[in-house]
């Protein structure tokens, strides 16, 4: 096997007014994507204006005192390019893709968007009914309930337990004032990366920037405490079990919480015990639970690095009566990994999966500008081109380590989604 | 210059093996990444009623077992260089496809032409891949959106095969058998009924030459692949209604409209991203933008070679649902009724050309794209005639097309309290 080291092929630059940028030149492509990343996501958010960070991602896209409602998007998509926006705990992003040679007239638009969103109060009325919509939508997926209860479960205290959608009670007593408040408090230079990726040398692309970004709201005097809250470890099994209309097949869900940003050797070797265990039908417990002994329908597994404390799932599809079953020979899989070294072939063959796919996914200006942003906000751009020599350096004593550490049988917690009938 | 502008394009190869099997070679030297795709000319459009289902489920034992290798061995294989190789059916071809670094390429192209060449359909994997088929189907029933789209399907398709999901139903899965997978397997896996498009970093002279290696020996019968027939599709609209307890009520409504032969298709493609693609588009700015009564809210119109459909969808407030029904038609049906203005039409084509380029990005997207052109008919060329169609459609023909197939649409409504609704 061959092992190269990947140097970051980006630039991270930091503007006078502390704005950080983020930019590659990829000479082949006509394409630019710029997006635009805020430490701004649902953790920020007083715990009383609960899905406010998301709903001012819709908002933002409703103009500015120059922008009128829809125009961004209109000139965008016109262009023959697109934009969107996503909230989650740890950011809030907005991002375009369009033609090189159209970034220096579109970029001024998606930053006074971002900066300036005027949040008028019959828009602010009007478009609370689409995130009621939303809201509506995701109860009716039995994944998304699923998962918002699992959450709760493993961050009590934290507003990672807490559903970045809001929920309609709260968002029916929020004003636009308090949205705007909420906004400049947190849409300044030194909580914000622009990364723009693809067609655009450096130099001309930094003076875009510069220019674009300069004028930043005026931060509130007053706004309410925020308080993430805290995460605590806890000892035993946290297990709650739910009734589902319309539920097919049961899930369960079991959890653990996983090393934070500033373990990021750790972070990676979660990744790679998430491949060994459920990644490829020749992962252990895909083999055994879904091909041999037929047990489940399917199992995948899932490692989030979050800022505050990332979480490991292993997710399990599979008729009622086998939940139990399921839960305790994933449970004595685990043992067995805590005392007994993984086979180097194994561990490999993990390796292998999450570095190409590492490569694959860094193929196009939308998926560099992704990665680049998301590490940007968690840790640091940078840091994510680390990620293939932090994968290959893990060894069997690591990963029986961090099975000890962080895969405890003992401790962790499990939501069961079960049919009502 | 907008994304539609010719732009640099990685050099495109096209040739025909001895034994009929076509040959594309997309040289992108940009990553080291090689994406390789089989497509087969026969899908889910090819099953009778009784064996709906059949190619979904060839397609997954594909990679179950050959004359050579088990399912495991197949895994290792693949899992062990961290490649990645798929199947499936969709109704007009069936797709095997690889994607590797490119020092892996070799090997596993090898190994996907003993795949599709020497399938074992192991009696073992069979029923277990049956009895996930019939598990997944279950799994449909807990999504509103699928639920309401596969009626609107059977509605609209009567006998003919497009009308069941690809993966069949309860019944038709039941009675599948390994022999009717070998029937099938046997009449349509031929080399001149496949297409073969490898793109990335390889240059077309070993890309032919392994492709030469692996699959020039393979020979065709000498009997003709069987011309297909379709049954006629029902002509009378009708209205279905789906009670469910659910948050949200799912519209979905569809216009009968033809095949990517047709003179129309263009048209329709177009109109199509004027009603329904991104935050611009019409559906999306009266609906949700200015009436706030949808989260979700679009329009597409798939490629087919045979009949297709025009569809619209959205989830709305159960007391929304008979505006939301009502505000879908018309903004559909004005089309037929009042011609795109000069700028819309313009816009539209923009957008639409922009939004085509962006989906070629990617070495599978692209080889993904051209093969699939070849499945059609349409040769290659198509990438390119239909461009130029597109910008030469005048808003009288759009009027006419708009006209002519945007009068009567099938539809459905899922919701609760659907007695008062």
């Amino acid at each position: 096997m061959t092992t190269t080291t990947l140097t970051f092929p980006g630039t991270v630059h930091q503007l006078e007014n502390g704005l950080t940028v983020v930019h590659q030149h990829m000479p082949a492509t006509p394409v630019v994507v710029a997006d635009v990343w805020v430490d701004a996501g649902a953790a920020q958010e007083p715990l009383e204006w609960l899905g406010m960070a998301h709903f001012l991602e819709h908002m933002v896209f409703k103009g500015t005192e120059r922008l009128l409602p829809g125009m961004f998007d209109h000139t965008i998509e016109t262009q023959g390019g697109f934009s969107n926006a996503a909230t989650s705990h740890d950011y809030a992003h907005f991002y375009m893709a369009v033609a090189a040679d159209a970034l220096p007239t579109t970029l001024p638009h998606l930053a006074d968007l971002v900066l300036h969103a005027a949040i008028p109060a019959d828009e602010f009325v009007r478009e609370r009914q689409v995130v009621l919509e939303e809201i509506r939508q995701a109860h009716d997926d039995p994944d998304w309930v699923g998962f918002q209860a699992l959450s709760e479960q493993v961050f009590p205290d934290h507003a990672y337990g807490r559903p970045v959608l809001g929920t309609a009670e709260i968002l029916a007593q929020r004003s636009p004032e308090e949205m705007r408040s909420f906004h400049q408090r947190h849409y300044q230079p030194d909580n914000m990366t622009v990364v723009i990726a693809g067609g655009t040398p450096l130099e001309p692309t930094l003076d875009m920037v510069r220019h674009a970004f300069r004028a930043f709201p005026t931060p509130p005097t007053t706004t309410p405490a925020v308080v993430p809250g805290k995460v605590d470890s806890w000892w035993g099994v946290r297990r709650q079990v739910l009734r589902i209309p319309r539920l097919e097949h049961a899930r369960l869900t079991m959890a653990w919480l996983g090393p934070g940003i500033d373990d990021l050797d750790a972070a990676c070797g979660m990744d790679i015990l998430s491949a060994l265990l459920a990644e490829g039908r020749s992962a252990r417990l895909v083999r055994e639970l879904r091909e041999e002994r037929q047990w489940v329908l399917d199992i995948s597994s899932s490692f989030s690095l979050q800022r505050d404390c990332s979480l490991f799932t292993l997710q399990a599809w599979l008729a009622p009566d086998a939940v139990d079953a399921v839960e305790a020979l994933i449970c004595e899989r685990l043992s067995t990994l805590a005392v007994q070294t993984v086979p180097t072939a194994e561990l490999e063959r993990a390796k292998r999966l999450l570095t190409n796919d590492f490569a694959f996914s860094t193929e196009t200006p939308g998926q560099l500008a992704g990665l680049y942003g998301y590490y940007s906000v968690v840790a640091n751009a940078a840091d994510s081109y680390s990620y293939p020599d932090r994968i290959r350096a893990h060894t069997p004593a690591s990963i029986t380590s961090l099975v000890q550490t962080y895969l405890s049988t003992n401790a962790y917690a499990s939501t069961v989604l079960l049919p009502t009938t | 210059m907008t994304l539609s502008s010719p732009t640099k394009r990685p050099a495109l190869h096209r040739t025909v093996l001895g034994n009929g099997l076509t040959v594309l070679v997309i040289e992108n030297a940009v990553a080291d990444i090689v994406s390789a795709r089989l497509l087969i000319k026969a899908g889910t459009g090819r099953e009778a009623r009784s064996q709906a289902g059949l190619f979904s489920l060839l397609a997954s034992l594909l990679t179950k077992g050959t004359r050579h290798f088990s399912s495991m061995d197949i895994a290792e294989q693949v899992e062990s260089v961290g490649a990645s190789v798929g199947t499936d059916a969709s109704v007009d071809y069936s797709l095997v496809s690889l994607k590797t670094v490119t020092a892996d390429f070799e090997a596993i192209l090898a190994l996907v032409a003993e795949m599709v060449r020497y399938p074992s359909f192991p009696e073992a994997e069979f029923d277990l891949e049956r009895h996930l088929t019939l598990q997944s189907l279950r799994s449909m029933k807990e999504q509103p959106f699928t639920l309401a789209f596969n009626a609107l399907r059977a509605a609209m398709y009567g006998e003919h095969p497009y009308g069941l999901p690809g993966i069949g139903t309860e019944e038709s899965v039941a009675n599948l058998t390994r022999d009717d997978l070998e029937q099938a397997h046997q009449t349509f896996f031929r080399p001149d009924n496949c297409i073969m498009v490898v793109s990335g970093r390889i240059q077309p002279e070993p890309a032919i030459a392994l492709t030469e290696r692996y699959l020039g020996d393979w020979t065709a019968p000498d009997t003709a692949i069987p011309a297909t027939r379709y049954p006629p599709v029902p002509t009378t609209a009708t209205h279905v209604v789906i009670p469910q307890p659910t948050n949200q009520s799912i519209l979905v409504l569809g216009y009968p409209t033809p095949a990517v032969h047709d003179p129309a298709y263009a048209v329709l493609k177009l109109l199509s991203t004027y009603l329904g693609n991104g935050l611009s588009s019409r559906l999306f700015v009266e609906l949700r933008e200015k009436r706030g009564l949808a989260y979700d809210v679009s329009a597409f119109y798939p490629t087919r070679l045979s009949h297709s459909q025009f569809v619209a969808h959205m989830g709305t407030a159960p007391e929304n649902q008979a505006i939301a029904l009502q505000g879908l038609r018309n903004e559909i049906e004005r089309l037929g009724q009042e011609p795109l203005t000069k700028d819309e039409l313009e816009a539209t084509k923009n957008k639409l050309l922009g939004q085509y380029a962006l989906g070629k990005q990617t070495n599978a997207q692209l080889g993904q794209l051209l093969g699939w052109y070849e499945v059609l008919g349409l040769g290659v060329e198509f990438d390119q005639v239909f461009q130029d169609t597109i910008r030469s459609i005048t808003a009288d023909q759009a009027l006419a097309v708009g006209k002519r197939y945007f009068r009567d649409p099938f539809t459905v409504v899922l919701g609760p309290d659907l007695a008062n609704g």
